[in-house]
């Protein structure tokens, strides 16, 4: 003889478990398709970047001056000189996406530069033409621009900073620092956005679903109590959502270092690792998930019970998307958590800020205690709600 | 003869939408779905509702299975009230109608022993009883087929037995026999009167007057909500037939010939 919480949970995980599309589209497919699509969006970034770097830009210069001219050859930019009256012909050819730049000193360049007295009505003009709907000759103006920059500034030069651009000693930052920023600036609203995600694809069809399909009433039939009913089938739910947002976590976790850059290759990007937070960290991480995980599911069940149908559900649960959203984006403009105790009063906020003091390594333990304990209290309100709903057949046998 | 069934003044209304009031025909937005309506049952009796669409026949058994609530009066099975104690009549009762539908996921098999953890029937009890219910409906044969590819008639022979589960003192069949083909209405029918000579209450709805005849012992007629005969078949049937009545019936609350 078992409790009717578990008989429920069991069937649902049955159901669950025993329908391979259900549970590969559910929890294998989340997790492999934000690997495969970040690695892509990575890779392709990467390229962009390397092709940025090593690419020779195929560049004619009228006048060139002898000032720039060392510093422009040495970075990465082909230079063809021609006289001033071939312009028009190399202006045609960046039209056609045949060249890159145009660079245009004004004849006296040097000798100007020379004699500058400080005054800025004597500061010669360098013109620069591009085709900004060519991906390379952008990229090219962008790369010029900044060689320029650094040419006048070694004209004029007054004072340097940071003049060692080798070696990295200026930030004090350490490894683990940037990436925790960066992780707390991504992972909440990521994380928010895949568990709701979860929880959006397996709780309509079980409440909504069954109520549409007439299976629901055959239970509530049953002297099983409707407040064990709605137990059993929120747990259940957790769960698949759980095992959904896991896959999720897991592709977006493993794709980050391709995403953002690893330096662990060789490359231009940051080290991304998760190897710097401590077991009580993780520990944090855990509960506030499954905190959300039940409070998403406890929201997404309340509406789907009230929906005739699984479309209706669909339709009623995509605001709460937005409002998570919406919330989980609150961590993008600040990389670290509040300190104010009423943050972690309110649901979905303070999942977010409980996340961003994880992730920035200034988890707060009581800030995560009254966090997952609203969560709790909110939940438990919306399961009662839910056996209210269950009792209801206003609700569940309208037509 | 003891009586498991006794149905007190029950009476239930419904608020329309605009769009019910339109396709009713109605100026109302109440309406009364079921009217006082009084009767009992007893032990091994076979008891027939009748009446037409829309004569608070499937509201009368949704109240008796305790998935709505009357508005008032009362019912109770075995002295256990539906509206005070649900979750016990639950536990007395089976409800067999075509709303109910099996998870089309799970196979008979699984079904079986999910309601029965359902009704917190012990192990030995659940397989001695699946064993005979499944030969006798011949579940067996596909009894590890999801319902999704089984028949219409095995569904109905799956849901049946789903709604017995726990031995129930009364069951309630909401027109048993709908869709199915002569051979699967036998075994239901015949099974309906298995199940009297066991001694249980069977409460039956249904349209078909010559199934009321050969197997109801007492028989209520439902017009309008209201109960405007009840009484056994032979009492009822002493002069004309049961459609003959019925029809009078009718004509006589309609004020028009059928």
């Amino acid at each position: 003889m078992k409790n009717g919480a578990f008989v429920i949970f069991r069937k649902e995980m049955a159901r669950f478990l025993g329908d391979k599309r259900l549970f590969f589209t559910t929890v294998i497919l989340p997790g492999l398709m934000i690997f495969v699509m970040y690695n892509i969006m990575g890779t392709s970034l990467s390229d962009m970047v390397k092709d940025a770097t090593d690419k020779e830009y195929d560049t004619y210069v009228v006048n060139m001056s002898s000032v720039a001219a060392e510093t422009i050859e040495t970075s990465g930019f082909s230079v063809h000189e021609i006289a001033v009256g071939e312009s028009d012909s190399v202006t045609e050819k960046l039209k056609s996406k045949e060249a890159d730049l145009l660079v245009v000193f004004p004849e006296d360049f040097d000798s100007v530069l020379a004699n500058y007295s400080g005054k800025s009505e004597d500061v010669p003009a360098v013109e620069v033409y591009y085709n900004s709907a060519n991906m390379s000759s952008s990229a090219a103006y962008s790369k010029i621009t900044l060689v320029l920059d650094r040419v006048e500034q070694s004209v004029s030069n007054v004072f340097d900073i940071n003049p060692d651009t080798e070696n990295n000693v200026y930030d004090l930052a350490t490894d683990e620092d940037t990436t925790g920023t960066m992780f707390a600036s991504i992972l909440p609203v990521l994380l928010l956005i895949l568990i709701y995600s979860s929880c959006m694809a397996v709780a309509p069809e079980s409440i909504a679903g069954e109520k549409e399909r007439g299976t629901f009433a055959a239970m509530l039939l049953t002297p099983v109590p409707r407040g064990q009913i709605a137990l059993g089938k929120v747990l259940a739910l957790s769960l698949m959502a759980l095992m959904g947002g896991i896959s999720s976590c897991v592709g977006t976790i493993l794709s980050m270092p391709a995403l953002m850059g690893d330096t662990s290759e060789g490359s231009s990007g940051m080290s991304m690792s998760l190897t710097g937070y401590s077991a009580a960290d993780y520990a944090g991480l855990i509960i506030i998930i499954l905190s959300t995980v039940i409070l998403f599911i406890t929201i997404i069940s309340v509406l789907s019970a009230y929906a005739k149908t699984v479309k209706e559900a669909a339709t009623l649960v995509l605001p709460v998307m937005l409002i998570v959203m919406f919330a989980g984006f609150s961590s993008m403009y600040s990389s670290e958590a509040k300190a104010e105790i009423y943050w972690y009063l309110i649901p979905v906020l303070n999942s977010v800020q409980s996340l961003i003091g994880i992730f920035s390594r200034s988890a707060d333990m009581l800030h995560i205690a009254v966090t997952v304990c609203m969560n709790i209290i909110v939940s438990a309100l919306g399961m009662l709600l839910l056996r209210h709903m269950f009792n209801s057949e206003k609700i569940m046998f309208a037509r | 003869m003891k009586e498991v069934l006794k149905v007190e003044k029950l009476t239930k209304s419904f608020t329309l939408s605009k769009k019910q009031q339109k396709l009713e025909n109605s100026d109302t937005r109440v309406k009364k779905a079921v009217s006082e309506l009084s009767f009992s049952a007893y032990e091994g009796e076979i008891f027939g509702l009748l009446g037409p669409n829309g004569a608070g026949k499937t509201t009368t058994l949704r109240m008796l299975a305790t998935l709505i609530k009357p508005d008032s009066g009362d019912a109770f099975i075995d002295g256990i009230s539906v509206v005070k104690e649900p979750e016990k009549v639950r536990g007395k009762m089976g409800f067999l109608t075509s709303e109910l539908k099996m998870e089309e996921f799970f196979t008979p098999n699984y079904l079986y022993d999910f309601f029965s953890d359902m009704h917190r029937i012990p192990n030995d009890i659940r397989e001695k009883r699946k064993a005979q219910l499944f030969a006798k409906f011949g579940i067996d044969k596909f009894a590890e087929v999801r319902t999704a590819n089984l028949s219409t008639g095995m569904k109905q022979k799956t849901s049946i037995v789903m709604s017995v589960v726990h031995d129930p003192d009364i069951i309630i069949f909401d027109e048993p026999t709908n869709g199915l083909d002569v051979i699967t209405a036998k075994v239901v029918t015949d099974y309906l009167l298995e199940l009297k000579a066991q001694g249980k209450t069977v409460i039956l709805s249904t349209h078909i007057f010559s199934l009321v005849e050969k197997i109801c012992d007492r028989v209520g007629i439902i017009i309008d909500g209201e109960m405007i005969m009840c009484g056994s078949i032979g009492e009822l049937t002493k002069d004309k037939s049961l459609e003959d009545l019925f029809f009078d019936l009718y004509s006589q609350r309609k004020g028009e010939n059928v």
